[in-house]
């Protein structure tokens, strides 16, 4: 008892003492809550309002509808129906557009690419800096200078009356032509793996390639091998595959990880019907490798390069050729191609192209069909486009079915079947062929067997990319082939021979001299 | 719908935060949350919320009929019923084609494939329903008599489709009784930037790597390419998982839920069985208590529950032969632990212990990798340096050199990131008596989160395609 009470006692004594210690850590304590609570505040208020605004502005801002980086359409909003709520595409389609069409997009974009430039050490991130590149840079000096000038100059002379339109013995032009830089056998100090694309300077710029990865092309060559046995003998099936810039440009200490385009195309070839011809450009490619012959920014080949492919065709088919410098050429500056988009590299960005095209002299008139063959409208072969959509400008794009009428009277008319590689092409056929053809592999809708016979065509040319070649594209020619087989077809629009007893309707035949066509030139201040 | 995207954190969220703070009573606030719960699930699964619905309506009556039959057999029967359906929709959804898969490859017979997806996070909250229905049978929380409540509990969307596993009982309280102060809706929404940034900063731009090397056919990839982007998916996993963690959590503290932490810097660890109270916390703990205790293998036979419980960690994360090696792999790592004795483990020198739990970790998350069980070989090959005979592969290539040069500091900063020094840091200024230094560290880290938040929403303006890992779960 008397100990409790003791205990008690002190219980209630000792914390004299100890009270003035709490009490202090009390108001200590009660003052952090304070600041706690007042810097809680303060943080909350910060975040509000940076989401506050961030979401009106993604709500308020008008909507991007196109990227320039990406060449494509923006994402639509959805339209509801039970359907498609159910099948969560009505909901996936709601986020996909509000995701897709941010304002500003590709601004954003960008910026977001320069942010990931922190991420590591990448080599010579503003472009220019060639001297820190591999050998040979100062004696390629005056290179660099000449692939950056829109208008080429020493290499057209090489081919001077080469062409033309005499007839040139097959692939002889292209035997005389010595090689030039041969890029494989240089090692690249500036190589670099970027979203499993290779970077390489070359020359103070830079150029993305994809690194073919090869394949056999067994569905292409069953396909091809197919639809001979299924035309008539007097049409000549021929197989072009275009190389890619990997073809070219790769260097030595990277040509292990990049499949040989050329021998892939030669196996193909191999595989082909003995009646189909084959024609392989790689190594025509690498006697022009100092020109401008394949975008550095851009998945495709540069007109040019289209032109020697194109050009090598002309002389294996054995009908007329005109050669480049009687064609205008024109260019447009500051293009940045698909491989920006692919690689996300903002030294891509920094370092733009120019897109150098030519225009033909050769009269000529193109008409364009929708992807069922139902007759639309006459216009030019280049479109207007905008410099970020520069390829583009070859018959707006692959969606069309492309009739050209041409002043050449030789009876041989072509069909090409293509995809995007193919398209710069086909002006450079306007001094080869009568009538021309043009569908691309996977927007024509109509059996190609019924369109050979149809359109009565005595050639029909196979020119898609390496990729294409061995990839899915391919297994499109054997739908082509076979899909809605018994259907007739009719070309609504008559013309050339086909259309002797039909007057051509429409006819602003196209002269397509380069000043004449306002289409081509808007976004071209020098031309 | 998934966290790391604009139309989350810019549309929904702003919108379900103010109903939330606009909604007095707590009655209302439940409501808000289920509400809005069932829209972010109906927006990625229109159709299979149904069977979300149909297993919280299931399950929240298993445990009213425990509750009945408390004491009898027909109690029994209820647990067996109700953990059977649970099990058994998963195995429909989840597994039906891989168990096909695999009947037909050994038996010769061509039973049609069924063609079912995933619903998302079936995984988290039917294993959540399973551990609310035991729950019940062992008396550890009372069971829920408000279907509505049960429902928030199940759908939940914070942890409803990524984890972590929340128990019952961790949140049996709040539902009923919380508060939501400042200082937790602050740190919960600093918690959801850190998460978020940790997914979209550091894991998508881990995975563009292992994507530029594991995403195709690796024969012939180099000894160290192999070595690189097996190190970088590890620290993936991590960053992608632990980030979805981390909003979760955010995001629950938000609306005023304390879970449980899921991740506390596994790789800082010295063993496997440490690894594993590190990460994943919620999905271990739910075996341990829930499987390996329950004597099915009777009473000497711990060994193999060892195994049966690492079996299960495998299959749950995916329907592949080589997530059930992966699980296997771990379980012998821990059984060799285990016969070792922690005794023996102590006295091992330390770096000796980092080699070797870092070792078995990465070259565990190659198996977690390939489901290809031919790359997956051919990843043993790689990494174990044979492919410089068997395929004559490169010990080194010039691709992994200028993905390691291009991706030093990312590389740096997850490693730096996923070990505990940040929290050190942290706690030196919030835990300062000096008002000043403390004052300054919580404004500090509030600039640094908006610096964060504003990068990564310019990163998913870039972000096309998101990939998720823990999706498939």
């Amino acid at each position: 008892m008397n100990s409790e009470s003791f205990y008690d006692d002190s219980l209630n004594e000792i914390p004299a003492n100890e009270k003035r210690a709490t009490s202090l850590r009390d108001r200590k304590a009660e003052k952090r809550s304070l600041l706690e609570t007042r810097l809680s505040m303060i943080s909350l208020t910060a975040m509000a309002l940076f989401l506050l605004l961030a979401a009106l502005f993604l709500l308020v801002f008008p909507r991007s509808e196109k990227s320039q980086i990406e060449k494509r359409e923006l994402a639509k909003f959805p339209s509801f129906s039970l359907e498609s709520y159910f099948s969560g595409a009505f909901t996936s389609g709601v986020t996909t557009f509000y995701d897709d069409t941010v304002p500003y997009r590709d601004n954003f974009k960008n910026l977001s690419n320069e942010i990931k430039n922190v991420f590591g050490m990448k080599l010579f991130s503003a472009s220019g800096s060639a001297n820190v590149s591999s050998k040979g840079d100062d004696e390629d000096a005056e290179n660099t200078e000449s692939s950056a000038t829109p208008v080429p100059t020493s290499t057209g002379n090489i081919l001077e009356g080469v062409a033309s339109r005499n007839m040139a013995l097959p692939a002889a032009s292209a035997a005389d032509e010595p090689y030039q830089r041969d890029y494989t056998a240089e090692e690249n100090g500036s190589l670099e793996w970027v979203n499993n694309l290779l970077m390489v300077n070359w020359d103070g710029h830079w150029r993305c390639m994809e690194p073919f990865g090869g394949g056999s092309g067994s569905d292409y060559v069953d396909a091809l091998n197919e639809l001979q046995s299924l035309v008539s003998q007097n049409v000549t099936i021929w197989s072009m595959p275009a190389p890619t810039s990997s073809a070219i440009y790769t260097p030595k200490n990277a040509i292990d990880y990049v499949a040989d385009q050329g021998k892939c195309f030669d196996e193909i070839a191999a595989k082909l019907n003995p009646g189909i011809r084959s024609v392989n450009v790689v190594d025509v490619m690498r006697k022009h490798t100092e020109e401008n012959i394949y975008c550095r920014t851009d998945h495709h080949w540069q007109p040019r390069g289209a032109y020697y492919a194109a050009r090598t065709f002309a002389e294996a088919a054995d009908v007329p050729f005109t050669d480049i410098s009687s064609y205008t050429s024109g260019y447009n500056e500051g293009f940045v191609g698909t491989m920006y988009g692919f690689s996300q590299d903002s030294r891509l960005l920094n370092d733009p192209e120019d897109f150098v095209y030519y225009v033909p002299s050769a009269k000529y008139q193109a008409y364009y069909y929708d992807s069922s063959f139902n007759y639309q409208f006459s216009d030019d072969l280049f479109a207007e486009v905008d410099v970020a959509n520069s390829y583009l400008m070859f018959m707006g794009g692959d969606s069309w079915v492309v009739k050209v009428d041409t002043e050449v009277k030789n009876g041989r008319k072509l069909l090409v079947v293509k995809d995007s590689f193919g398209n710069a092409e086909i002006p450079y056929y306007t001094s080869s062929f009568e009538q021309i053809y043009v569908v691309d592999v996977r927007e024509f809708h109509r059996n190609l067997v019924n369109f050979i016979g149809t359109t009565g065509v005595t050639d029909v040319l196979f020119t898609m990319s390496a990729y294409s070649v061995v990839g899915d594209n391919a297994s499109n020619i054997t739908n082509l082939i076979h899909q809605d087989a018994d259907s007739t077809i009719v070309d609504e629009h008559p013309t050339g021979n086909t259309a002797s007893s039909t007057p051509a309707p429409d006819n602003t035949t196209s002269d397509n001299s380069a000043s004449s066509d306002p289409d081509v030139h808007d976004d071209d201040p020098q031309a | 719908m998934v966290f790391a995207d604009l139309f989350f954190i810019y549309f929904f969220l702003p919108i379900c935060l103010l109903c939330y703070m606009l909604a007095k009573k707590l009655e209302t606030k439940n409501t808000v949350l289920i509400i809005f719960s069932l829209i972010f699930y109906a927006w990625g699964e229109p159709l299979w919320i149904l069977l979300l619905l149909f297993s919280s309506v299931f399950n929240w009556f298993i445990g009213l009929m425990i509750e009945k039959y408390r004491e009898t057999s027909s109690a029994k029967l209820a647990v067996a019923a109700g953990i059977s359906i649970d099990i058994l929709l998963l195995i429909i959804f989840k597994y039906s084609a891989f168990i096909v898969e695999n009947i037909n490859a050994v038996s010769g017979a061509s039973i049609p494939v069924p063609q079912i997806t995933l619903p998302i996070g079936i995984s988290f909250y039917t294993f959540q329903a399973i551990s609310y229905v035991l729950d019940c049978y062992w008396e550890t929380v009372k069971v829920q008599h408000q279907y509505k409540k049960f429902l928030l509990y199940l759908s939940l969307f914070p942890q409803l489709i990524a984890g972590p596993i929340v128990r019952y009982s961790v949140v049996e309280d709040e539902i009923d009784n919380r508060s939501i102060t400042m200082n937790d809706l602050c740190e919960g929404a600093l918690r959801v930037i850190v998460g978020l940034a940790k997914k979209v900063i550091v894991a998508n731009n881990l995975w563009v790597i292992v994507d530029a090397f594991f995403g195709k056919d690796i024969t012939g990839l180099s000894v160290l390419g192999t070595w690189y982007t097996v190190i970088a998916y590890s620290l993936y996993v991590y960053f992608d998982f632990s980030g979805y963690s981390d909003i979760a959590i955010g995001l629950g503290r938000m609306f005023g839920f304390h879970f449980d932490e899921n991740f506390t810097h596994p790789f800082a660890c010295k063993t496997i069985a440490e690894f594993w109270q590190r990460w994943h916390i919620s999905l271990g703990s739910f075996f341990r208590d829930y499987l390996l205790y329950v004597p099915i293998f009777g009473k000497n036979r711990k060994y193999l529950s060892l195994f049966l419980v690492w079996f299960c960690t495998g299959v749950w994360h995916g329907a592949a032969w080589n997530f059930i090696l992966w699980g296997l792999y771990f379980g012998f790592f821990i059984f060799f632990e285990q016969k070792l004795g922690k005794k023996r483990i102590k006295k091992w020198p330390i770096w000796w212990k980092h080699i070797y739990s870092k070792l078995v970790i990465i070259i565990g998350f190659g198996i977690f990798y390939f489901e290809d069980l031919s790359q997956l070989g051919q990843f043993f090959v790689n990494i174990s340096g044979i492919s410089m005979i068997a395929n004559g592969a490169p010990f080194t290539d010039p691709m992994t050199f200028s993905s390691f040069r291009n991706n030093l500091f990312l590389i740096a900063a997850a490693i730096i990131a996923s070990l505990p020094v940040l929290p050190k840091l942290k706690s030196y200024f919030l835990e300062s008596r000096n008002d000043a230094v403390y004052a300054v560290g919580r404004i500090g880290s509030v600039t640094i989160c908006i610096g964060l938040l504003i990068v990564l929403s310019i990163m998913l303006v870039d972000a096309t395609n998101n990939v998720f890992l823990y999706w498939r779960f």
